[in-house]
């Protein structure tokens, strides 16, 4: 067991190198100069020529590859063109607000996952409502299901929040990233479902995509299952079709619809950007998106790493999880 | 099914390729009346997408009316923010979409599918290697990629396309080794080494038509998912610049009209969703219709 995790981990540092080495060479590639833009836009070619060796510009590739590996480590991401703050501090700001949108993100998108896969393995339960549901979620661009969203229950409704992340002027930060642990921490209950009422919308509206892909694997899981022969042993045993179903079926089923939701991540990141930029939700996703127009790099670069580490991380710990629950795994 | 070796088992191997292709036709008649309903609005919108500058009532740039015109008979979507005619702008919009999926889906069954190939078909150290280097770029996530290159390239609309072609290659070339990794195995292929063929011969002859149904219909569900990534690309501003046609850019330019007059930016959201369920539905059928999983 400790040798499959030893494994696995030098396989995500692996990958987490080849991801600086992307982002590296992104930044070789794009029209930007860095020293340039750290200079000033009235900067001399002769002294541009002269901070570029100062810099270690004019190096090898691969001596500023590792420099620049270096810098990470250090955590040091370069300067934002736009901002002029450095990417990480920029990062720190705004990434809390974006951990909260995608855990919350996560969760809707599993309970929502597993709600389809039930219903759809079934003949019953209105198996035909959620298969309809299903081809819809899938065919639905997340910023429209934001404009739904924000004209309904905004607009006509007048239910829920539109942009933002709360409506308090003085929002508690407290000892852990998210506001709505915060607030409760302080014993602010209208900020705590202020701030729950602030997440829904965009919280659906990321969580609708990769939903309909889990529950896809896990209907697929779910029926292949329940066809087993052990599952008609179960039956014929007199059990009742709800204790087959969560007894023994739906814990077989679990592992392709778990390994999908480590993959679903990186395209609920993608949704990030597009819907924290509809809501004006203060996180990476706004960030990133406010740095596009200005062709920004360094801070769209810290961004891509951020959410890249992320998403191999978490996928990095699904499959150890998995390979723990079963033995059969082998990574 | 013509099958001239008795020895394979008719439904395997590259025979099963050949039979699902030859028998598209035949099933075609057998096919649900969603399936083939679905499969003829994807071939209609690829006949409209040529013929568009035929078929739009008004050009993209032409202002037609008054702005913020309602939906209405003479302009079926409305008029945006500054007159023109959206109904028109969304028929080009929806070209560029369906073409530029098709483009990337191409070049990612082209470029994978090589890879996929070489590697199933060689095996040994260079399927290590190509596998090794297929497998970091799974394990990162494309979207986010897609955006970072862009931006380091700057955007425009082959940029896109290019940048998100680099992240949607991988996919495809495990399928297609997985597929050439279980046809080699095959008696045929025993038999076809045995009479002396050469390896390319082998890969292209042999092997590569076993891999094509598998490949098709994973492609065929796929566009849908492409053409959603590509729509969140141009809404954030990575697509072709301002006046061009472009569905996402088309919404995200209207956003701040939404609570007023909510069918400049919903229209050209109604048009990715109208394309990316046409084509799940086609892929649905496509599937059906190979007898795939």
């Amino acid at each position: 067991m400790t040798q499959l995790i030893a494994k696995r981990l030098v396989a995500t540092g692996a990958v987490l190198l080849a991801l600086t080495g992307i982002v590296f060479l992104l930044q070789k590639l794009s029209p930007i100069n860095p020293v340039h833009s750290y200079l000033g836009a009235n900067a001399s070619a002769g002294a541009i020529k002269v901070e570029s060796k100062l810099l270690g510009y004019n190096r090898p590739i691969a001596d500023q590859y590792l420099r620049y590996v270096g810098n990470l480590l250090r955590g040091n991401l370069g300067e934002s063109l736009r901002t002029r703050r450095p990417v990480t501090t920029d990062l720190g700001a705004y990434l809390p607000a974006t951990l909260e949108l995608a855990s919350f993100g996560l969760l809707l998108s599993v309970m929502l996952g597993a709600i389809l896969g039930l219903a759809t393995s079934r003949k019953s339960l209105g198996g035909g409502f959620f298969r309809v549901f299903m081809l819809l979620g899938a065919s639905t661009p997340p910023f429209l299901l934001a404009l739904f969203g924000l004209i309904v229950f905004y607009h006509d409704l007048n239910w829920l929040p539109a942009t933002g992340r709360t409506s308090l002027a003085n929002p508690p930060t407290g000892p852990t990233p998210f506001l709505t642990v915060d607030t409760l921490f302080h014993g602010e209950w209208f900020g705590f479902t202020d701030a729950v009422g602030h997440l829904i919308l965009p919280g659906l509206c990321i969580a609708i995509l990769p939903a309909v892909s889990i529950g896809r694997v896990f209907r697929s899981s779910l029926v292949a299952t329940l066809r087993t022969d052990y599952v008609r042993t179960a039956r014929s045993k007199g059990l009742r079709e709800i204790v087959v179903l969560w007894r023994h079926a739906v814990r077989n089923s679990l592992g392709a619809a778990l390994s999908m939701t480590g993959l679903q991540v990186g395209l609920m990141f993608a949704g990030v950007v597009v819907i924290e930029s509809i809501f004006s939700w203060p996180g990476i996703g706004l960030y990133v998106a406010q740095s596009i127009p200005f062709g920004d790099f360094p801070a769209i670069a810290g961004v891509t790493l951020v959410l890249g580490v992320g998403y191999v991380l978490v996928n990095t710990v699904v499959d150890i999880c998995q390979a723990v629950a079963d033995p059969r795994i082998k990574l | 099914m013509a099958v001239a070796e008795p020895y394979v088992a008719p439904s395997t191997g590259t025979v099963r390729g050949l039979a699902a292709l030859h028998g598209i036709s035949r099933r075609m008649s057998r096919a649900s009346m969603l399936d083939r309903a679905a499969i003829g609005v994807l071939l209609l919108i690829t006949v409209m997408a040529v013929f568009v500058p035929l078929i739009a009532p008004y050009g993209t740039d032409t202002i037609v009316g008054d702005a913020f015109a309602h939906p209405t008979w003479h302009f079926l979507m409305g008029t945006d923010d500054v007159g023109r005619d959206i109904f028109s702008r969304v028929l080009y919009g929806l070209r560029t979409s369906w073409f530029s999926a098709l483009a990337v889906i191409a070049s990612g069954v082209l470029v994978g599918g090589s890879i996929g190939l070489v590697a199933g078909s060689a095996g040994g150290w260079i399927d290590t290697v190509l596998m090794r280097f297929t497998d970091v770029f799974l394990a990162l996530p494309g979207p986010v990629l897609a955006i970072a290159v862009v931006a380091a390239l700057g955007p425009s609309l082959p940029h896109t396309l290019l940048a998100v072609a680099i992240v949607w290659w991988p996919f495809y070339s495990r399928i297609v080794r997985g597929e050439v990794k279980a046809l080699a195995a095959r008696p045929h292929l025993n038999a076809a080494r045995l009479a002396g063929v050469g390896r390319v011969r082998l890969a292209v002859r042999h092997l590569l038509p076993g891999a094509i149904p598998a490949t098709l219909v994973t492609a065929s569900l796929d566009v849908g998912n492409l053409v959603l990534t590509l729509a969140s690309l141009s809404f954030l501003g990575l697509g072709a610049p301002e006046p061009a046609p472009e569905l996402g850019a088309m919404s995200a330019q209207g956003l701040p009209y939404l609570l007023t007059d909510w069918w400049v930016p919903v229209m050209p959201g109604l048009g990715i969703l109208f394309l990316a369920l046409a084509s799940n539905l086609a892929g649905d059928g496509l599937r059906d219709l190979m007898g795939e999983r």
